[in-house]
């Protein structure tokens, strides 16, 4: 067979080589057998479904048989299904269900556990003593000494001591 | 009188075989050439002409409406080999030596004469391994003299200008290519 693509022949000698390579490949036999091989390759190959047919001796206008078979099938499954009845006792249910804790979200439970943050101890509020309207001094607070007469009475006992000496 | 539609089941099948097996018969051999031109290897382009055949047997029912059969298994093949060497590895080039030492007719050829051959086919499908994709195709695809740029065109699914240009750019980068690889050795 003719080939126009081989008619037009590349002067260039490097792909004449590559063309004669390529062409020593395509041009190599096909091993002994290679058709067999295939042919029982494709006889082994899975066919697409095909419908059976009956045999002879069961043809459908038999229709005893027919009745019989589906009696059989009936036999089976019933009896089947009231073996599986009788061996399967039926488990007691419990009569205090405990239900598993489910949080509000949906999501997952904290368990209970609380967190609780590590903080530096805060400032102490200490509130002020009052003086009572009758001006006596409430059990338990000290009595506020103003910081002016304080000054005074210790001066004046440096001034005493100095003029003992 | 009717006619069992097992019967004309039968029928159909019967001939659906006998087409199928014409078709290997006849189909076979140059399926395994278009295989091996690829994948090198006798096995493997066994194995590929064989799945080319499966695929036809699945979907024989289309075997009617195939207008040039020879074309169209090619195309199955080409396709089924490409597949299969994009999955494998990187094929060294001792394996092509080794391979093509053991295929290439030996005739009047000493045993070292026949390695120099093999050698120097190597070398040359290795420089083949690095053409661009399309222009590898259609260079590789041209090799088969039974194929013309029409048909070449159908496998590859491009217009026959397009298998024309490539082949041109291919036959260039080709040339380069042992230019390059004669002057590093």
């Amino acid at each position: 067979m003719n080939s126009p693509t081989n008619k037009a022949f590349h002067p260039r000698s490097g792909s004449s080589e590559a063309e004669e390579t390529l062409r020593l490949i395509a041009n190599l036999p096909a091993p002994q057998g290679l058709e067999d091989r295939v042919q029982s390759a494709l006889r082994k190959a899975p066919r697409r479904s095909t419908l059976l047919n009956w045999p002879a001796g069961l043809a459908p206008a038999r229709t005893w048989m027919r009745g019989a078979a589906a009696a059989a099938i009936v036999f089976v499954v019933v009896g089947g299904g009231w073996g599986v009845y009788l061996r399967v006792q039926p488990v007691q249910a419990p009569k205090v269900i405990a239900m598993p804790r489910v949080s509000a979200g949906g999501g997952f439970s904290s368990a209970g556990a609380m967190r609780t943050p590590q903080t530096l101890n805060g400032p102490v509020l200490v509130t002020p003593a009052t003086k009572p309207a009758n001006g006596t001094v409430g059990t338990g607070t000290k009595k506020v000494i103003p910081i002016k007469s304080a000054v005074n009475k210790i001066g004046h006992a440096t001034k005493a001591a100095a003029a003992a000496r | 009188m009717e006619i069992a539609p097992s019967a004309v089941r039968d029928e159909t099948r019967q001939h659906e075989e006998a087409a199928l097996a014409a078709l290997v018969d006849e189909y076979a051999s140059t399926l395994y050439r278009v295989a091996f031109s690829v994948l090198r290897n006798a096995a493997d382009a066994e194995d590929a002409v064989q799945e080319a055949f499966l695929r036809v047997l699945r979907h024989r029912d289309t075997l009617g409406e195939v207008r040039d059969h020879r074309v169209w298994l090619i195309r199955i093949v080409w396709n089924i080999v490409l597949d299969r060497k994009r999955r494998a590895k990187t094929r060294p080039e001792t394996d092509d030596i080794s391979e093509l030492a053991r295929v290439l007719p030996a005739k009047g050829l000493s045993a070292e004469q026949r390695a120099a051959a093999a050698q120097h086919h190597a070398q040359v499908l290795a420089c083949v391994e690095q053409l661009p994709v399309k222009e590898r195709e259609v260079l590789m695809l041209s090799a088969f003299e039974e194929l013309t740029s029409v048909e070449i065109a159908t496998v590859l699914e491009i217009t026959e200008s397009s298998v024309r240009s490539r082949l041109f750019r291919a036959r260039n980068l080709m040339a380069d290519l042992l230019n390059h690889s004669r002057s590093i050795r």
